[in-house]
């Protein structure tokens, strides 16, 4: 922890002169990124690669909003999934029964996820660490035992059954797997350009503050509390954007998405991936992803190969991957400097 | 001369007898690479705690198609089945049936998924229009919502409403008899355990209106100490009691009741005791428990069930389960279905097997059927009986009337909205 906090310590310095450079920077990128994997489906047929990149975006929305909390605020929520399953459930449900254009679904559906997390979030903010963590874990055994218990509206634990309509809009039909596959590209780039452009304002450079020593930004006059509950209410809409993606996905929502295994996947992706460095949740979703569907088609004892790399990550490299490199990569730099 | 042939097999006729048997034991080999085999993928749960299940889903699986490959197949296709865990995360099975036909290029499906993850493949099935047989889902709805309902999906799992409708009307017989008024209910608190006992207590209500339910509890699934459960039945002091638990928390709960001597104050009807799972693992299995049939070799009994539940311990030295004959009556329809067609296509056998009654040992009369209107599996054995502390455990059974659970059945679908 300290060696780490430590190394965020030399990367607190905003590039004030360059600030909107980076910006146009990011841009580009994303837009590059965009049009690789949008042009994937003209080179490919394999619907399992565009199936896989779906599930990329789903996890990597979730897993890079809870770094949001944990890597830039210092917040360890252990129940973060709970927006996750939230934003499956409120889009599947409204999908179901009220049956509107499928952009009005979404966005009544982050509006429902920003209600319920100002108010979880206007609790849980004001604890810290592990106080902070278990109230969150609580709040999401409380949603998941919701879902479960109220079986005539949520459908228990079967979930939605009868699948999620997909009318189509603007002319694109999610019912088509090419259509999903851009729409939840898109979705994932959008949703990683917004989430990199809250780190890097001046919010962002608040929230590392808050992080470092919470004391000394109150003392020089930010509202610690509002920061944190602003935070936790962005990071729960990306989150529940993942979870949207998933439940087109798998056209239903099921309990299991709300339930506790789901935040302690995006905190294990966060330690795979790294959370120094702002693509690392990305990496650590795909190496998670990627493990997860080799390994299961050779072995039912996944759990151990996966339990190797965990202890790999955490005793050998001791930090996530992405933190490694740049780490490797700064170390290069430096020695190469000294010549 | 000198004679330079020794007597015996001379070179030429070994060469040539070697050539025949290479044939011989090659010819089998270049039948089957010319004929593709046809895959079959199948999603299960074999990692967690319903492990055993999935496994002893894949078990009866590849004894059923051992039979159908050495029978030529289906359509002449050798069967390759392509088995993964989906660690009973409906996500996951999702992605790992999706990934079998996507993938893999499996043509047909058996969804060994329970709960929620049938639900989840069942929306694969729509989506991919593949072949599929749900095998391990009792939950009523799967098959009876007509908006459930797709041409490609088949049922080969018993019914949460067929259970119910036998067990009241077998418990309302002895409630008669022995006056048992006061009835105490304790099962899992989730949809399965909810659902069941309410079904449960409405037959045993209709065919016995005196009795009166005293006290419900609902222990939370997978909970591990009872002992809150036990003491508020004992307080209340009903006359009989209905439990849903399974597996190992209704053995745990049974080890826990017995410390408070709780089977010899009522009488008790557990559904799911009788099945090898449960009955081999309780340390004292009470006498004269009341349970319906899961998978038990000596019900139905004819020599077929008894010969198929040997067969499978003899191959893997322990006793199938209630998902073992689901899963092994699936692969018999389909392999069923596949000669009726003459074809190993997925929409042909599923139009072939609309309406199909097999030879089965798993029959309620040596046959069962799928159904053609709802495409679930009906006419299997289903009945009840008392439990003995040893082999066979439950000797005998009374077999449930299938016309009556006709009658009720079309009932409870048209009070559920469904026809």
């Amino acid at each position: 922890m300290t060696e780490l906090e430590a190394g965020r310590a030399q990367t607190l310095v905003p590039q004030r002169g360059g600030a909107a450079l980076q910006r146009y920077r990011d841009v580009l990128i994303a837009l590059i990124a965009f049009a690789v994997l949008a042009s994937l489906p003209l080179f490919t047929g394999s619907k399992a690669l565009l199936d896989f990149v779906i599930r990329c975006s789903a996890y990597g929305l979730f897993a890079t909003s809870l770094n949001l909390l944990v890597g830039y605020t210092g917040l360890t929520s252990f129940g973060h999934g709970m927006f996750f399953g939230l934003g499956a459930y409120s889009f599947g449900l409204i999908m179901q029964k009220l049956g509107v254009p499928i952009p009005i679904a979404f966005v009544a559906t982050l509006a429902i996820t920003a209600i319920v997390a100002a108010i979880i979030g206007a609790i849980c903010v004001r604890l810290k660490e592990i106080y902070f963590a278990f109230v969150t874990l609580a709040f999401q055994m409380l949603i998941h035992s919701t879902i479960l218990s109220w079986a005539s509206f949520t459908g228990g634990d079967q979930g939605l059954r009868g699948g999620i309509p997909r009318p189509a809009f603007l002319g694109i039909n999610l019912a088509n797997h090419v259509h999903l596959y851009i729409a939840s590209c898109a979705l994932l780039i959008l949703g990683l350009l917004a989430m990199r452009q809250i780190a890097q304002s001046p919010f962002g450079y608040t929230l590392r503050m808050i992080r470092d020593n919470a004391a000394r930004a109150s003392f020089l006059g930010i509202d610690v509390w509002r920061a944190k509950l602003t935070v936790f209410v962005l990071a729960a809409l990306f989150a529940a954007m993942g979870g949207m993606v998933m439940a087109l996905f798998v056209s239903g929502a099921y309990p299991e998405f709300a339930y506790w295994t789901i935040s302690g996947e995006a905190i294990f992706i966060n330690m795979l991936g790294g959370v120094s460095t702002f693509l690392g949740p990305m990496v650590g979703t795909v190496l998670l992803l990627l493990l997860n569907d080799t390994v299961t088609r050779f072995t039912e004892y996944h759990g151990i190969v996966l339990g190797v790399v965990i202890l790999f990550f955490a005793l050998g490299l001791r930090k996530g991957l992405l933190d490694f490199v740049a780490e490797w990569y700064a170390h290069r730099r430096e020695t190469g400097e000294g010549r | 001369m000198t004679r330079t042939r020794t007597p015996g097999i001379s070179r030429r006729s070994t060469l040539a007898l070697m050539g025949a048997g290479a044939m011989t034991f090659a010819a089998p080999w270049v039948a089957r690479a010319q004929a593709k085999t046809i895959k079959i993928g199948m999603p299960t749960i074999l990692s967690g705690r319903v492990a055993q299940l999935g496994t002893s889903s894949r078990n009866a699986v590849m004894l059923e198609v051992e039979k159908v490959n050495a029978a030529g197949g289906l359509a002449g296709r050798q069967i390759e089945m392509v088995i993964r865990d989906s660690k009973g995360q409906p996500q996951e099975a999702a992605r790992v049936a999706r990934e079998l036909v996507n993938t893999d290029g499996c043509e047909l499906m058996i969804d060994a998924e329970a709960s929620s993850g049938a639900f989840a493949v069942h929306e694969v099935a729509r989506d991919l229009g593949v072949f599929c047989i749900h095998t391990n889902s009792e939950t009523s709805a799967l098959t009876a919502d007509p908006k459930q309902h797709i041409p490609n999906a088949f049922r080969t799992a018993r019914q949460g409403v067929h259970d119910s409708i036998v067990g009241g009307s077998y418990a309302a017989a002895i409630a008669k008899a022995k006056g048992l008024k006061k009835w105490a209910t304790c099962s899992p608190d989730y949809a399965y355990g909810r659902d069941t006992t309410a079904e449960f207590t409405l037959y045993l209500k209709r065919f016995a209106p005196e009795v009166e339910i005293i006290s419900e509890s609902w222990p939370k699934l997978f909970q591990p100490d009872y002992t809150e459960v036990v003491t508020k039945i004992l307080q209340a002091k009903p006359q009989a009691l209905y439990s849903c638990l399974w597996g190992g928390d209704l053995t745990s709960y049974i080890d826990q009741a017995n410390i408070y001597a709780m089977f010899g104050q009522m009488e008790v009807f557990a559904v799911n005791m009788a099945d090898y799972t449960a009955l081999t693992v309780v340390k004292n299995l009470p006498k004269g428990i009341h349970s319906g049939n899961r998978y038990i070799k000596t019900f139905p009994t004819t020599p077929e069930n008894a010969a198929w539940g040997d067969a499978y311990k003899a191959k893997y030295n322990e006793y199938p389960t209630n998902w073992s004959w689901e899963n092994a009556t699936a692969i018999m329809l389909m392999a069923e279905a596949s000669k009726k067609a003459n074809s190993a296509d997925g929409k042909k056998i599923a139009e072939a097997l609309k309406g199909l009654t097999i030879k089965c040992p798993f029959g309620a009369d040596g046959t069962v059927t799928m159904r053609g209107d709802d495409h679930t599996l009906v006419g299997y054995a289903i009945g009840w009986g008392t439990t003995i502390p040893q082999e066979p455990y439950v000797p005998e059974v009374k077999a449930g009337d299938w016309k009556t659970i006709f009658e009720l059945e079309a009932e409870w679908k048209k009070s559920k909205g469904y026809t």
